[in-house]
């Protein structure tokens, strides 16, 4: 075993937890039943020091190594930031694309552009193609322990990206172009930490509420309160609330999406304050939203009234267009609701 | 002298007869009575800025309501060449670092001009502490460590505050490079600027008022810091942490600088309690921020800057405060339909410096240092207790 890939291993048996270690191991299968048997999975440091001797035993090679990351990635994708791009403009023969001939082209492209570049190619259970790069330049071997992931689900637009430096963005976006048959690629302004989430939002893959014409009857059970007047006008305002909530942000478990950034560039507008209001320049700032799950932090704003209803086009337009970046500018005399937003 | 006669005559027709009877004698005969008074009385000797204030606003010296409140009205940030004054070394040392900000209650018996003596006790204290096992477990710290006072001389701005106190603790056994200055452990200092006149001067003569406490470095050190200070000077400390309208105060007095001194950007952090909680960060453009705080000012055909001394000019008023906050806000709201008065006020920043509601800041600018350190000893004294 050279030494990148030892350390490429190293590193890798660090990250995995030691609960997971067992599991990710027989998934991968490379060692043989007596290795098996002899590695303490009770005493993590031991376990390590074991499978680096048994790795150096089998003669494995960065091949192997990578193949364990990639299967540890695939299962454990919420390490960093997933950034989504779409492809547009598809070529009449996009939706008929195999697996096998992507494949293909995508490393030949690739390796066109870049001459020191590994790139390994994996299909995952629910579709997804998961693409593992590790660069590396003319002058210097692949860098195994910095690798751009990318996930793409093929006959559909979407590509998922982590790890991706900018000067390494136009290689990507050039070889995915040529060999899903698109014309071009853009960055779909949304990402987080949680990859289901994002490809969820993206692909409208949560539970959603429809506009009905006919809001469900109130229930009318209690009616010994004090004035069943009033209290019948909060439950229908409450009611209207969370249902507008719903048709917003949907329902039940919400993709996981950590934060939205807005960068607005509008004008000022005050009755009260006329030499903002007339100033030509836009008042410049960003605002983001950060939690832990933003849809479910936002929709709960929306259903207990702190934010009015009907929900801005702004905040809508996070599931709507599953995104989470914007820039925001006025176009011409929009009235204030009907803001434009406008593509970066 | 007058002055002060006139307050205690005063006190002790007022309703607390026995504290008052105290604390007036002690400022007549300062060494023995006072004394024997914190002897026998466990609190009175704490004179609170609050009960001062009380008093002292029924007699007309201070405007009856708001005396015990923040300020409502205070002098716009003016450009302060501070490095004229303070020590540039000395001036790096508390910029750019995020302080834990405590209130400290009167100093009794607190001499300026003994910081070699403390330096040794609080050195000896420390190793103490650490030999009984009881606290210190700071990882760069094997050797014992080596306590350091210095007045930073010229952080006053009235004759009645006290010159600000700087403690430093180094790690004795780590070997200082040739060239380089050794970095402290922890670092910690105790200030007063612009300290109300009329509570600093009804102090009995033993008690030096710092009331500002500033520290950054291992919570354990803080915590000794803290109780050597408790022994030997009978103060008490509590945690200050900057309240909603403090944070706004901020808000507007850094914007307000902008026409002197760059802000870059006006950042404020919102929480909004939902689950899970959201954070909200609005960060506004430096000159747009000042241009609508500028359209705001109450005389707006008199410029800010342009008025040099004049009361309209430098003042500004907890009026303007609230309306540029709610410019903001609403701003905010016309895009978003939501309402940050939901919300709580968690962070201010701008190029100026740091502040969060949880009592830590940062100053990353010493020109407009005094007017934010004096939002925070009024902080600091009305947070005293009673």
């Amino acid at each position: 075993m050279d030494d990148p890939s030892q350390r490429l291993l190293r590193r890798l048996l660090r990250r995995i937890p030691a609960g997971n270690l067992k599991t990710t191991l027989e998934k991968w299968g490379r060692l043989t039943a007596a290795q098996w048997r002899t590695i303490d999975f009770t005493q993590t440091k031991s376990s390590i020091v074991q499978m680096l001797a048994f790795c150096a035993e089998n003669e494995f090679t960065m091949k192997h190594i990578t193949e364990l990351e990639m299967m540890y990635v695939i299962d454990n994708p919420n390490k960093g930031m997933w950034y989504a791009f779409q492809l547009i403009d598809p070529e009449a023969d996009s939706q008929s694309l195999e697996l096998t001939q992507f494949k293909e082209q995508f490393k030949s492209h690739l390796c066109e552009l870049v001459r020191n570049v590994s790139v390994k190619i994996k299909k995952h259970t629910d579709e997804a193609v998961w693409i593992r790069i590790a660069w590396g330049d003319s002058y210097s071997r692949p860098n195994h322990l910095k690798p751009t992931y990318i996930v793409h689900h093929l006959q559909t637009p979407y590509v998922f990206v982590t790890g991706l430096s900018p000067k390494q963005r136009p290689l990507v976006s050039q070889a995915l172009v040529l060999s899903s048959r698109y014309h071009a690629i853009k960055a779909a302004n949304l990402s987080g930490r949680n990859l289901t989430a994002i490809r969820d939002l993206l692909m409208k893959q949560y539970q959603q509420v429809f506009p009905t014409r006919f809001p469900s009857p109130l229930s009318e059970r209690n009616q010994s309160v004090s004035n069943p007047q009033i209290e019948r006008e909060h439950a229908g305002h409450k009611e209207n609330r969370l249902q507008m909530a719903s048709e917003t942000f949907g329902d039940g478990m919400l993709p996981q999406l950590q934060s939205s950034v807005y960068k607005l560039e509008t004008k000022f507008r005050d009755r009260a304050n006329q030499t903002m209001t007339e100033r030509e320049e836009p008042f410049k700032c960003v605002v983001k939203f950060a939690s832990t799950n933003l849809l479910e932090s936002l929709k709960l704003c929306v259903s207990s009234g702190i934010a009015s209803t009907p929900v801005t086009p702004l905040l809508s337009s996070i599931p709507l267009k599953g995104r989470n970046y914007f820039v925001i500018t006025d176009n011409g005399p929009a009235p204030s609701s009907q803001m434009p937003l406008s593509q970066n | 002298m007058g002055k002060r006669d006139v307050q205690i005559c005063f006190r002790f027709g007022s309703g607390t007869p026995d504290m008052e009877r105290h604390r007036s004698s002690g400022a007549r005969t300062p060494l023995n009575s006072a004394l024997v008074q914190r002897r026998s009385r466990s609190k009175s000797y704490r004179l609170s800025y609050r009960s001062c204030l009380g008093a002292a606003s029924r007699l007309g010296l201070t405007p009856a309501l708001t005396a015990r409140r923040l300020n409502t009205s205070r002098r716009a940030p003016k450009s302060h060449n501070i490095s004229e004054k303070v020590s540039v070394e000395q001036l790096a040392l508390l910029l750019k670092k995020e302080w834990k900000l405590s209130y400290v209650t009167p100093l009794y018996r607190f001499r300026h001009t003994q910081m070699r003596g403390y330096s040794r006790q609080l050195s000896a204290f420390i190793a103490a502490e650490k030999h009984q096992g009881l606290a210190v477990d700071v990882e760069a710290a094997q050797g014992s460590f080596r306590a350091s006072f210095s007045v930073i001389q010229g952080m006053t701005e009235t004759d009645d505050d006290a010159e600000t106190i700087l403690i430093q603790i180094h790690s004795k056994s780590s070997f200082p490079g040739q060239d380089e200055p050794q970095r402290a452990l922890w670092s910690g200092w105790l200030t007063c600027v612009y300290g109300n006149p009329e509570y600093l001067n009804s102090l009995p003569k033993d008690f030096t008022c710092l009331p500002l406490f500033c520290s950054s470095g291992s919570e354990v050190l803080t915590n000794a810091v803290k109780s050597w200070f408790q022994l030997t000077f009978d103060c008490c400390f509590g945690p200050l942490e900057i309240s909603h309208t403090s944070l706004q105060w901020l808000v507007a007095l850094w914007t307000n600088c902008h026409a002197e001194c760059n802000i870059q950007h006006l950042k404020m952090i919102w929480s909004v309690p939902v689950v899970p909680p959201l954070q909200i960060t609005y960060t506004v453009d430096g000159q747009d921020a000042w241009e609508l705080w500028n359209s705001l000012r109450r005389d707006p055909q008199e410029e800010g800057e342009g008025g040099k001394d004049e009361e309209a000019g430098s003042n500004i008023d907890i009026m303007e405060v609230e309306r540029f906050m709610q410019g903001l806000k609403g701003h905010f709201y016309r895009h978003f339909r939501l309402d940050l008065s939901a919300g709580s006020l968690k962070q201010v920043s701008t190029a100026l410096g740091l502040a969060k509601c949880n009592g830590r800041m940062k100053i990353s600018n010493s020109k407009y240092m005094i007017a934010t350190l004096t939002l925070l000893t009024e902080c600091a004294l009305l947070k005293m207790p009673m």
